[in-house]
């Protein structure tokens, strides 16, 4: 068979087709394989179209990739705005108590999940259990994977319900069995598996990253797609030893973050574009007291309210700009999860060693597409890293200046509360002892201290973009930032031998960029691609004013869906 | 006077009030109750808002965080969360309390976080020249209203009592024994405490005058009851007849504080603790 499989689930908002999905994803993922997963669903609770698509894979996959093996109708909805993504062969799963279907290439396996509900005193909301049954027939899973889940998350409400659960997801398993006969797919039959596997979203990575980081204090706002980082980092708090905080609204969310990282604890904030442009006024706030923050900005389809759970990449030079006047300010995009976990950890640690606000830049899609990622990857890195809090201190005389010059632009910042000594941090433009001042010459001192930092940054801490092997050798490059990687590199993968001459170069510290060091990067005779989910171009607009490198070449997708591999084939060659 | 007895230790630029300012009296109100207290500058932390009020910022030594206008008491709630053994105190004004910065000031009551907040209210927007706050009088003329404020006035101290802030009083900037003990009795109480300090503002308002004050204001007597919430509303509602009750308007000590209901401080104020980053239980929850 071959490499992957893919994967639809469809039907109406609120009769389960996310949680069928999730189960599924990490069902495929205890057999070892990869998985790449991501849910379309409209701004509503009920009703509307919900579809989960998920691909398979023996190798590393980073999209949604190839025609659909297995669509799954809750609703005939769902056939109509799939069925020409079938491929030959493919197996359609659906209700005939709901409609009918005509086989045309395709396998029909009706499993009447009413009429099962309604013979088994069931209630119509457990379609799901009955659905996982079948698809575990379907994909030759081990039926016991879903019964020890079924207790994970039953057991707590007794034994009855997890019989009851257990009765339905045995029905479906035989009546797919006998429906599907030999056609069953040996795709989840038990593997040896080489290492635990992890399956999450961005935002569980990012919420991974806040905890390994030792991040104390979250505050947020709900506001999709950053809402389930809130939610994640909540049900931790008291395992992680951690404060987190729903304010009243972003305003307070980043003034209370503010107030508590002065305090001494890492902190950090989380929203979508609309909660940002709230925060903005305090980002400038943290540039001039010179305070730590992280704030992790998931990005959706603007202006305004736009489109809420869809994706785009299009608050990248708002994030850039944000903030009245002057100050530093350190933007991190990262592509996939490990990247998430790395960068978020990072984040902190620039937070805290330039004492200014660092931006660490998702979207929906990375925000809450489920991918796989080893265990030991996130222990290992966990267990490695040492948090670097700069120059906090703890102790000072009585001499102490918090804004004291320094040929870094950094300043020893104190963790208020030692006895004999206090500081002000101080929103106004101020003396190195953080008392108010107009004079010229503490403003001078005071502005240059500030921008000493960004040089101090480009130094030591800027990072250069990710780039394959032999890239100097590559015909043509494709660029990318963010969450449009997964894409990229999925489209090199696709390419096989045909990519031999394609390469990928990937951004993920974003702001400041460095002119002396990447403009070097490009050479004369590439043909560069930039990759962006927007429709200005935002990176290409910020590589060409930070360095002067000016890509002409561009593909850009801004209609709510991800940017997918196929695309970025067909773009390098249409010419 | 010995020195932990004095003012000294919390006093340093002079601050940019006119001649005559209720701020000054408010500033000698903080810096009385912290002496009698017994704290020293780096027992406490202050955080200023923005507007005359805020620049007290360079004539009272503390941990200070000046912010930005509105955003104060946020701040404070962070720095109170960080390090929960660290008494919080807010300067601002009606400005920065009942207008930008209302939504706070109603979330942070109803929350009872263990912080004070001193608000000048002098019902006019002094930093900027002289515009209505939102405590301006019905009918006020000032820059912003040349014909005269349409609104009604808010009515702080029903608000905050409404909405579950725990200690709520008022003082009049022309009687400093009176405010010093005020401020220091809402520093003493747990709970979120507020003191409205009636202010006049010499430059830019000529109705609420010291005159007007003496006039209109009066002392709670024995007769009230702060711990009834009804006796504190009909107190609080005076305003609105241009009555002006002096003294603690409400006062509930026995309600739990925002830090004594969350688990995570059972382990002690958060910025002593050493973050715990347990990796191996957390990835479990995505284990396929």
């Amino acid at each position: 068979m071959k490499d992957y499989y893919r994967v639809i689930i469809g039907g109406e908002a609120g009769y389960g087709v996310m949680t069928s999905g999730s189960l599924l994803s990490k069902l495929a993922a205890s057999s070892g394989l990869h998985v790449f997963d991501y849910v379309e669903y409209p701004s509503l609770i009920r009703g509307g179209h919900n579809a989960y698509e998920a691909v398979f894979s023996r190798s590393p996959i980073s999209d949604l990739v190839g025609e659909v093996d297995l669509l799954v109708c809750f609703n005939k909805d769902t056939y109509d705005r799939h069925k020409d993504e079938l491929g030959s062969g493919a197996i359609v799963m659906y209700d005939p108590d709901e409609f009918d279907l005509e086989a045309h290439n395709h396998v029909l396996v009706p499993v009447p999940f009413r009429s099962i509900l309604k013979e088994g005193n069931g209630s119509f909301m457990m379609k799901n259990t009955v659905l996982m049954g079948a698809l575990s027939a379907i994909l030759s899973a081990d039926i016991n994977w879903m019964y020890a889940s079924l207790e994970k998350q039953f057991g707590k409400k007794g034994k009855a319900i997890v019989e009851l659960n257990k009765k339905f997801v045995k029905q479906g398993y035989d009546y797919a069995q006998k429906q599907a006969g030999n056609k069953a797919i040996p795709l989840l039959s038990s593997e040896t598996k080489d290492s635990a596997q992890l399956i999450m979203t961005g935002n569980d990575a990012f919420s991974l990253g806040c905890v390994i980081a030792g991040c104390q204090l979250y505050a947020a706002y709900p506001m999709t797609p950053a809402s389930s980082v809130l939610a994640t980092l909540a049900a931790w708090q008291e395992k992680a030893g951690m404060i987190v905080r729903h304010s009243e609204d972003e305003i307070a969310v980043i003034n209370t973050a503010l107030g508590a990282s002065f305090a001494g604890v890492r902190s950090a904030v989380g929203t979508s574009g609309g909660g940002f442009a709230l925060m903005t006024e305090s980002v400038s706030l943290a540039g001039i007291t010179e305070t730590p923050l992280v704030i992790f900005l998931s990005q959706r389809p603007g202006p305004a309210t736009g489109l809420p759970t869809w994706t785009e990449q299009g608050d990248l030079l708002f994030a850039v700009h944000a903030g009245h006047g002057e100050f530093p300010k350190i933007v991190l995009a990262p592509g996939d999860n490990e990247e998430m976990i790395a960068l978020t950890t990072r984040a902190f640690d620039l937070a805290d060693v330039y004492q200014t606000p660092v931006i660490v830049l998702s979207d929906m899609l990375l925000s809450e597409h489920h991918s796989t990622i080893a265990r030991e990857t996130v222990t290992s890195f966990a267990n490695k890293y040492k948090p670097n809090r700069g120059k906090l201190i703890t102790t000072a005389d009585a001499n102490y200046l918090r804004y004291g010059p320094s040929e870094d632009g950094i300043s020893k910042r104190l963790v208020p509360g030692q006895k004999g000594v206090y500081f002000q941090a101080n929103s106004y433009t101020h003396s190195s002892d953080g008392h108010t001042s107009e004079l010229s010459k503490d403003r001078i001192e005071q502005v240059d201290k500030r921008a000493a930092k960004m040089s101090t940054y480009i130094k030591n801490d800027f990072l250069l973009p990710h780039m394959s092997e032999d890239i100097e050798k590559k015909k043509t490059v494709l660029v990318s930032w963010g969450g449009a990687k997964g894409a990229v590199k999925q489209a090199i993968r696709l390419l096989g031998t045909e990519g031999e001459h394609v390469g990928h170069m990937h951004f993920h510290h974003l702001y400041p960029l460095s002119e002396e060091k990447i403009k070097p990067l490009f050479a004369d005779g590439v043909r560069y691609v930039l990759v962006e989910n927007n429709s200005q171009a935002q990176f290409g607009q910020l590589l060409r004013q930070q360095t002067g490198v000016h890509l002409s070449e561009r593909l850009l997708k801004y209609n709510g869906r991800p940017i997918h591999a196929e695309e970025i084939i067909q773009f390098i060659q249409k010419s | 006077m010995s020195y932990h007895k004095s003012i000294k230790p919390f006093t340093t630029h002079v601050p940019t009030w006119c001649p005559g300012c209720g701020d000054w009296a408010i500033n000698s109100a903080i810096k009385r109750s912290f002496v009698n207290i017994g704290y020293t500058p780096s027992d406490v932390c202050v955080v200023f808002g923005i507007g005359c009020s805020g620049n007290m910022n360079d004539h009272l030594n503390a941990y200070a965080f000046h912010a930005l206008h509105g955003r104060s008491i946020p701040v404070a709630l962070g720095v109170k969360l960080a390090n929960h053994d660290l008494p919080v105190l807010v300067v601002a004004g009606d400005g920065d309390t009942y207008g930008e910065g209302g939504n706070h000031l109603l979330h942070a009551s109803r929350g009872n976080h263990d912080i004070t907040v001193i608000i000048h209210d002098n019902s006019v927007y002094g930093l900027t020249t002289g515009q209505v706050a939102p405590t301006a009088l019905h009918g006020m003329r000032a820059k912003s209203t040349p014909t005269g404020m349409i609104e009604r006035s808010i009515s702080p101290l029903a608000l905050l009592v409404s909405q579950g802030a725990t200690f709520v009083a008022q003082t009049f900037a022309g009687y400093l024994d009176h405010a010093s003990e005020m401020v220091e009795a809402a520093m003493r109480h747990k709970g979120f405490s507020v003191v409205n300090v009636l202010q006049p503002c010499v430059t830019f308002n000529r109705v609420n005058t010291y005159q007007y004050y003496l006039e209109k204001s009066y002392y709670l007597g024995k007769e009230h009851n702060p711990k009834d919430k009804q006796s504190a509303m009909k107190a609080a509602l005076e305003m609105d007849n241009e009555r002006y009750a002096l003294g603690i308007v409400y006062e509930d000590k026995d309600a739990p504080v925002y830090h004594e209901q969350v688990p995570t401080f059972d382990g002690g104020a958060l910025v002593s603790q050493t973050p715990k980053r347990p990796i191996d239980v957390l990835t479990e929850e995505f284990l396929a």
